[in-house]
């Protein structure tokens, strides 16, 4: 086992961002009405720490952005429901206790996958080539690298933790197109399920100079009914570097447990 | 127990490495491979000194058998000047690599049974290329090994010693006229420095000089110093190449599992 550690870190990282400290109180409604800000930005120019920025109701459920992609559920079909109900996580509205998880992170540290890698309180850093985007998540030190220099997907690949990315302008919105995933993973910390088929649709888009939004389009045809969507909404920390996260062991898990995971409970 | 993960990509990248491998040993037949590279380039092509974007692969000459390649699994040909302590850590490790190599069942590197990260300088020591990004304040390394990251701050700031003791050390440079100067500390005491269970402590300081010397080739010299574990600092040379055509994998190492084909491929071929 191994994976996941750095309780310091990490428990601060969480502290922040789940426990209402001052600094999450700046944004009220960045989804629907986003702050205007002053700084002049190239809309093609991704790069820089984000964090995910959300309103932060009192209770950590009800931030379903930080464990699922939607408030609704998704449309699963017979088979999708059918993992969902095997699925035993340890966060969100049905969650049980870590020691019953079945959670495939928790007692392997075994990769999020994407899209989950981005459902964990840790931020991202956007790096750009003149023939890549690459999200680098603080989580895990995990890549999600996005080809932009007009190559197809490569079917020999796979399958992937991560999948295979490519990705396109059109305007100012990169449009991401991620295929290629094993079926190890959920879609998020809840335990929706996706299967092989798994395609990400991925519309990135710098809505002002502090923010950054991804409409996330999931489709998924063994998994799901029809694709259906969600929205990720970061803000820009220009003082914020990404930290060492490695998950270690699932001890790395129990001080998040007690604090944040359950809190409901 | 995870990382290591990969069938496919890391046995195609396996695979090209050893293919890489046998195409220059083959072409060493005829020359030195150091020798005939310079002697086959016509006109050197332009590069920026400071720019180190791209991805990198190991650039040693390749003799025959994967022993005498001691970069694969070490840092230097000789042995480094080891205290008391230094020398007790080394004879308690059991590799799986190199001279001393144990099957993998007896093997007490912490990488195989568990997974857990390579830790720094160690993961340079492994077939799988990297891919350097730079940024205005940093030059990242991004291993293909594990997902891996060498993140090193030109931005001016300090070491920052709240941060931990870490996996991969806490990483600062600043440029020498062409040559990135990098210097790494607060590391923690888990990793082995080699694949071979050289060790280090948490003093562990490292320095590299990384230095694109041509259009092609990058080269990166490292000082190690752990007073811990050596009487002095001791420095090793790496080289890379530039492959403008590769792209990095993904690299996952999931269990121990994962280093079956490759014990029996290329860990230890002198063993059969």
């Amino acid at each position: 086992m191994r994976h996941c550690c750095f309780p310091t870190i990490m428990t601060a990282v969480l502290a922040m961002s789940l426990g209402g400290a001052p600094r999450a109180l700046s944004h009220a409604k960045p989804a629907s009405a986003p702050v205007k800000s002053a700084g002049n930005f190239d809309p093609h120019d991704l790069t820089g720490v984000w964090m995910q920025d959300r309103p932060r109701p009192g209770t950590v459920l009800e931030r379903y952005w930080i464990y699922e992609l939607t408030a609704e559920e998704p449309p699963m079909t017979e088979w999708g429901l059918a993992q969902f109900h095997a699925a035993k996580s340890s966060y969100g509205v049905h969650a049980v206790p870590i020691s019953q998880t079945n959670d495939s992170l928790y007692h392997n540290c075994t990769p999020p996958g994407f899209p989950r890698a981005y459902f964990h309180a840790f931020p991202i850093q956007i790096v750009q080539t003149p023939g890549e985007v690459i999200v680098l998540f603080e989580w895990d030190s995990l890549r999600h690298q996005i080809f932009t220099d007009g190559r197809k997907h490569d079917t020999s690949l796979g399958p992937l933790w991560m999948g295979d990315a490519i990705g396109h302008w059109e305007g100012d919105t990169l449009v991401a197109d991620t295929v290629n995933f094993n079926d190890k993973t959920w879609l998020d910390r809840i335990g929706h399920p996706h299967s092989e088929q798994l395609h990400v649709v991925e519309r990135i888009r710098r809505v002002d100079h502090d923010h950054l939004e991804d409409e996330v389009t999931i489709d998924d045809p063994k998994a799901y009914t029809r694709p259906w969507s969600g929205r990720i909404v970061f803000a820009l920390k220009p003082a914020w570097t990404l930290a060492e996260e490695f998950c270690e062991d699932i001890r790395s898990f129990d001080g998040i447990e007690a604090q944040e995971v359950t809190p409901s409970k | 127990m995870r990382i290591c993960r990969v069938g496919i990509p890391f046995a195609v990248c396996c695979g090209l490495a050893i293919l890489f491998a046998a195409q220059s040993s083959i072409a060493q037949t005829s020359a030195p491979a150091t020798k005939s590279a310079t002697a086959a380039q016509p006109a050197p092509q332009a590069f920026n000194p400071h720019d180190l974007n791209g991805v990198w692969f190991d650039d040693h000459p390749r003799p025959m058998t994967v022993m005498e390649r001691y970069w694969a699994y070490k840092f230097t040909e000789g042995e480094p000047p080891m205290t008391a302590w230094g020398q007790s850590e080394y004879a308690a490790a059991k590799p799986s690599f190199g001279p001393h190599a144990f099957p993998l069942a007896q093997t007490n590197d912490p990488v195989y049974h568990t997974c857990s990260p390579l830790g720094f300088p160690r993961i340079f020591l492994y077939p799988l290329p990297f891919q350097i990004v730079q940024t205005p304040g940093e030059v990242i390394l991004l291993f293909e090994y594990d997902w891996h990251r060498h993140q090193i701050f030109t931005d001016g700031r300090a070491h920052d010693t709240s941060l931990g003791p870490l996996w991969m050390g806490d990483s600062i440079g600043h440029w020498e006229g062409d040559t990135l100067v990098a210097d790494t500390a607060n590391f923690n005491d888990k990793t082995w420095l080699d694949r071979t269970g050289h060790p280090h402590s948490d003093q562990l300081h490292v320095i590299e000089r990384i230095r694109r010397t041509d259009h092609d080739h990058l080269v990166d010299d490292l000082t190690i110093e752990d007073p811990k574990a050596y009487t002095m600092p001791w420095t090793a040379h790496l080289m890379f190449v530039l492959k403008p055509k590769w792209t990095i994998a993904e690299s996952f190492c999931e269990d121990e599992e994962s280093f079956a084909g490759i014990d029996v491929d290329a860990a230890t071929p002198e063993k059969k």
